[in-house]
């Protein structure tokens, strides 16, 4: 099992050093394919090596320890952030960094850091297991995808030229830091995977070195070394205990009172790194870099860091202030970011709100800590990642082809790109319909939320309603967009046809799974996330909320015949489209209609975006607000309770 | 009686009509006629119409509209020319900027006459429309 | 009857009740105008005419998006009396009302597509309140299926009388009676002609019939849910609240979609969200 884990890390850091050194395009293709399938069946390998039992802890082989090797790679890091942000002029950057590895410096060659366990180094519990297959199996298909997408992206952006070596050196390297982040049970050898998560972040925001996105890339780290100072702090306050930085023992049940300062700086690194308001401001700014960046940091797997965290931690944040209140910023931040997405005309902030908003149901669900809630929690980590991967790549793809974001020039799509329509419907059906897996998610919730007693049970239900109501108004808009059809000319059905083999193949191995995960509903319920949640609260054997399997096959069954009836008949007669009312003036299939006076007019059709009733940006700030101040006052609520 | 003949809807279109006819024909929805008792609904959608009500002559300008509304009402559909300008053209006949009767552009089934036509003409027209309809509905069924 | 038994018997007899629900409203407003107004079966003449009409298909998706528009409502119904998780409704009922927007907004009509981003307006000033006032029903009973919730001792409507105001304001909504009925309504020559059904004919129109049939009988049953305790009370309390919403539906004129959703949420908020509030300081 060690084995499989080093193999997990080595294999993929491995990778990544041969891949910066090859510059022929077809031979890294090669490469990055034969790596990708490896890892991917490295992953399923080890699940099943794993056996889906009780939880495992195991050390290095030949019973090494990292050492001082950790405190070299954070010397390290380090110094790659001071040099870096020097060059750029930034300050804070380097202040934090520096004072991180101050304290590392401090603990380690202070010898106030005892020696770890070496054979509980490493955690492999089922949560683990689910981390290891989403990363696993969707990482390399946003590998894949970025093989085709790349070659497109650099015809439209040439400055970037050269350096797609380092593209694919970072997605692998950031693979390989991934998995060693959530197989890590001593919270040190933890961090540093953390760090290096958050440097392949800030490469690859600022991947194409433009100004603009530089300066993003200087908020996103900024904003995840906060939270990785935060993380060290945590780590100082616990160094002294005994088993203070084993991560399984610390979480085991509800905290001591004196840990309680510990635990919510380590939340605040959770909420920094999947980024809960205030810190959210990031994860839009990164939405001007590459899709595939975008779908594998920024949806399915780098902030799923931030909510593993918290999910780890939900056991002993359960029941106390600490935990209502890390609720409460996740929720709020589910509830204005699904505010914010519906005055979004952006396709890809959209999705990046939405993302936040079902990070954010997450952090809710993991605050409050009971099984049920953790239930929840992991199921959305499982189709939020699968779902949002693949709409992440198709409007990658999109973009590519049409040359924009706007979700407004999405009309008639299912006419112009019907494959490429069929794979957005499926993703976005993923996110809000049901029975796909968000809704009954969302459905588990509010009867778990029910049992939560006083203000806080009643402002989550309300938090719920209005935040559910707004997520359907956001996808609805773009599923609006996507169905409607004209007539085409035949240079525009040509313009699918331009979609590389990498996409399609990557974009429609994930549309495969946003279906098989939820037909497998029940079974990934009853085998793997509700043993877990059981184990991780020692609580006696139940059952979960769940839906007769026969009403999920036959409503999954018409949510998908229909759409698939509807795309398989659009190539029959007997329609006309340009029959529509437009007031007894002809129009014809291209939206030009008659209009007064002989002349001609097109027909503009606009979503709505709320303007006048919601103020994007004014409920933005609010939001950071908010959620500042409740953060600020858990931090200061644990010091209190400490003493 | 069929259900056609229960559930006549109606499409209003002015055509190039002062509005007299046009005042008769909602005069008919208002208490005093109430033709909503014989199921009678004013859309103003061609889709969901069954009957094409048209007042008023056919000039260059509409030329396109009646003919398109005509079009795009579905099977089975009468159209009632109400007045004396959409049955002939009226007095404006001899215009230069009017073509004539509704029958210029779309096939008429009823005339209703008058200047303005009253509003028992005009159910007395409705009816025969009906009939018509029933007529289309048999020979197509 | 088993649970199926009850969930088809809602499928076969909920649309004879909401047609004849709609020829009483028609008589009613009738009525309340001065006039006769048709015969009480007019409805069913109505859906039965339209049926036996050609369609003009403007594009192939219409179609089967609002068979399930109208399968779905009609789920949603035979869920909720067959025993379903009454908060899973919930969503089946967004579902439903989702298909019918995305039916009317893929004809590229500015009318049928206003219609349709309107109806979204509508589902989002609506479904908050239904998924608060579900989970209120649960919480206050502790029951979670609706002949459960009929067969407890809880005096529903005693206990949730913010939450009862609040359902007859978002009813106004979903009823599609003036002054919310900004995305369709029954009225003709409204500014956006006829919204979402535009562009539908023939039978596509009866299948958004029967659906609106399908959704009155079901909001017929979300009040039982409130006088739990008597169901003849209920229905007469069904009946009253629908005469309140012909008169208002006769008495004012379209509003303005920004004052709907601004009304709705504020009513939700308070309303709603008080009562509920109340329920967990107070509560069990």
């Amino acid at each position: 099992m060690s084995a499989l884990v080093v193999f997990l890390v080595a294999f993929p850091l491995a990778v990544s050093g041969v891949l910066l050194a090859v510059t022929k395009g077809t031979l890294r293709n090669a490469i990055v394919v034969v790596a990708c399938v490896v890892v991917a069946a490295a992953s399923l390998v080890t699940v099943v090596a794993f056996g889906n039992g009780e939880a495992i802890f195991f050390g290095l082989p030949g019973g090494l320890t990292p050492g001082h090797a950790i405190l070299v790679v954070e010397v390290a890091i380090a110094m790659f952030v001071v040099v870096v942000s020097l060059q750029n002029g930034r300050v804070v950057a380097p202040v934090m960094a520096l004072a991180q590895l101050g304290i590392a410096l401090y603990l380690d060659l202070g010898g106030h850091l005892q020696e770890p366990d070496p054979q509980r180094l490493f955690w492999f519990d089922r949560l683990t297991m689910v981390m290891v297959l989403v990363i696993g199996v969707v990482g390399p298909l946003i590998c894949i995808h970025a093989l085709g997408y790349m070659r497109d992206y650099q015809r439209s952006n040439p400055q970037i030229g050269g350096r797609r070596t380092s593209f694919f050196f970072l997605l692998f390297l950031f693979l390989a830091s991934m998995f060693g982040l959530v197989v890590s049970n001593d919270l040190q050898l933890l961090l540093v995977f953390w760090e290096i998560t958050t440097l392949c972040s800030f490469l690859l925001i600022g991947y194409t070195r433009t100004k603009e996105t530089v300066s993003y890339a200087f908020d996103a780290l900024n904003m995840n070394l906060l939270g990785g100072l935060g993380f060290s702090v945590a780590i100082l306050l616990l160094a002294g205990r005994p088993d203070g930085l084993d991560l399984a023992r610390l979480t085991a049940g509800p905290a001591a009172a004196t840990l309680l300062p510990a635990i919510a700086l380590l939340s605040l690194a959770g909420i920094t790194k999947s980024a809960q308001m205030p810190f959210s401001s990031w994860l839009l700014g990164a939405m001007y870099a590459p899709s595939p960046t975008s779908a594998l940091l920024h949806s399915s797997t780098m902030v799923k860091a931030g909510v593993f965290l918290l999910l780890r931690l939900s056991p002993a944040m359960a029941g106390s202030a600490v935990g209502t209140m890390v609720a409460f910023v996740g929720l709020l931040t589910f509830l204005f970011a699904s505010l914010v997405a519906v005055t979004e005309q952006n396709t890809k902030k959209v999705l990046a709100y939405s993302t936040i908003g079902s990070l954010g149901l997450i952090v809710g669900c993991a605050g409050i800590g009971t099984p049920e809630l953790v239930w929840v929690g992991v199921m959305i980590v499982i189709f939020h990642a699968v779902a949002k991967a693949l709409l992440f790549l198709v409007v990658g793809t999109l973009e590519n082809r049409l040359y924009t974001k706007d979700m407004e020039n999405f009309d008639t799509l299912l006419s112009r790109m019907p494959r490429v329509s069929a794979l957005a419907l499926t993703g976005i059906a993923g996110m809000f319909i049901a029975p796909f897996g968000i809704v009954v998610a969302k459905w588990t919730a509010i009867r778990a939320f029910l049992e939560v007693p006083g203000f806080a049970g009643a402002a989550f239900l309300v938090i719920m309603a209005f935040g559910s109501s707004l997520t359907i108004f956001y996808w609805g808009k773009l599923l609006i967009k996507i169905l409607s059809m004209r007539g085409i000319e035949p240079y525009e059905r040509s313009v699918e046809d331009r979609v590389t083999r990498y996409e399609w193949f990557s974009e429609a191995a994930l549309a495969v799974g946003v279906i098989g995960v939820a037909a497998g509903l029940g079974l990934i319920s009853d085998h793997v996330v509700g043993p877990y949640a059981l184990e991780a609260f020692s609580a006696a054997p139940r059952v979960f909320l769940h839906l007769d399997p026969a009403v999920v096959v036959v409503m999954l069954v018409a949510v998908l015949f229909l759409p698939a009836l509807a795309i398989w008949t659009s190539r029959g007669s007997g329609y006309d489209l340009a029959d529509f009312y437009t007031s007894g003036r002809t129009a014809n299939a291209g939206h030009l209609m008659g209009a007064a006076l002989g002349g001609t007019r097109t027909v503009t059709l606009r979503n709505y975006y709320l303007e006048g009733v919601v103020n994007g940006v004014l409920v933005f700030r609010a939001g950071t607000l908010v959620c500042g101040v409740i953060l600020a006052a858990t931090i200061l609520v644990a010091l209190a309770a400490s003493r | 009686m069929s259900l056609f003949a229960r559930s006549p809807w109606i499409l209003h279109y002015d055509g190039s009509s002062c509005n007299g006819c046009d005042i008769e024909v909602l005069a008919c929805l208002t208490p005093l006629y109430d033709v909503e008792r014989f199921g009678v609904v004013n859309t103003g959608n061609p889709k969901h119409a069954d009957i094409l009500l048209v007042t008023g002559g056919v000039n260059e300008r509409n030329v396109e509209v009646i003919a398109t509304l005509y079009r795009q009402m579905p099977d089975p559909k009468v159209v009632v020319a109400v007045g004396a300008c959409a049955c002939s053209g009226g007095i404006f006949a001899r215009a230069y900027n009017i073509a004539g009767g509704i029958d210029t552009v779309v096939p008429v089934d009823v005339y209703v006459p008058g200047c303005a036509a009253r509003p028992e003409s005009i159910i007395d027209g409705v009816v025969s429309g009906i009939a018509a309809l029933e007529h289309k509905r048999r020979r197509t069924a | 009857m088993s649970p199926l038994g009850y969930g088809l018997l809602f499928v076969a007899v909920a649309p004879l009740l909401g047609g004849l629900l709609a020829g009483v409203d028609r008589i009613v407003s009738a009525r309340m105008q001065g006039r006769v107004g048709p015969p009480l079966l007019q409805p069913f003449y109505d859906v039965g005419k339209l049926f036996e009409k050609d369609v003009r298909q403007v594009n192939p998706v219409v179609e089967p998006l609002l068979l399930g528009h109208l399968a779905f409502m009609a789920a949603s119904g035979a869920l909720v009396l067959g025993g379903t998780d009454l908060i899973f409704t919930a969503f089946v009922f967004a579902l439903a009302a989702l298909f019918l927007v995305l039916a009317a907004g893929s004809v590229n009509s500015p009318y049928s597509f206003a219609g349709a981003e309107r109806e979204l307006v509508v589902l989002l000033a609506s479904e908050p309140f239904f998924i608060l006032m579900l989970a209120a029903v649960c919480k206050v009973t502790g029951e979670s299926t609706f002949g459960a919730v009929l067969a407890s001792p809880v005096l529903v409507a005693l206990q949730l009388p913010g939450v009862l105001l609040a359902f007859l304001f978002v009813a106004t909504i979903k009823l599609r009676k003036s002054p919310f009925d900004i995305s369709t309504s029954h009225h003709p020559h409204q500014e956006l002609v006829n919204g979402l059904t535009s562009d539908m004919s023939g039978r596509l129109l009866g299948y958004v019939e029967l659906a609106h049939w399908y959704e009155s009988a079901l909001l017929c049953a979300f009040v039982l849910l409130f006088f739990n305790w008597s169901v003849p009370l209920g229905l007469l309390a069904f009946a009253i609240a629908y005469g309140l919403e012909i008169l208002v539906d006769n008495s004012t004129s379209r509003a303005k979609w920004q004052l709907v959703l601004r009304s709705s949420w504020a009513v939700t908020f308070l309303f709603t969200g008080g009562n509920v509030l109340a329920l967990f300081l107070v509560g069990r």
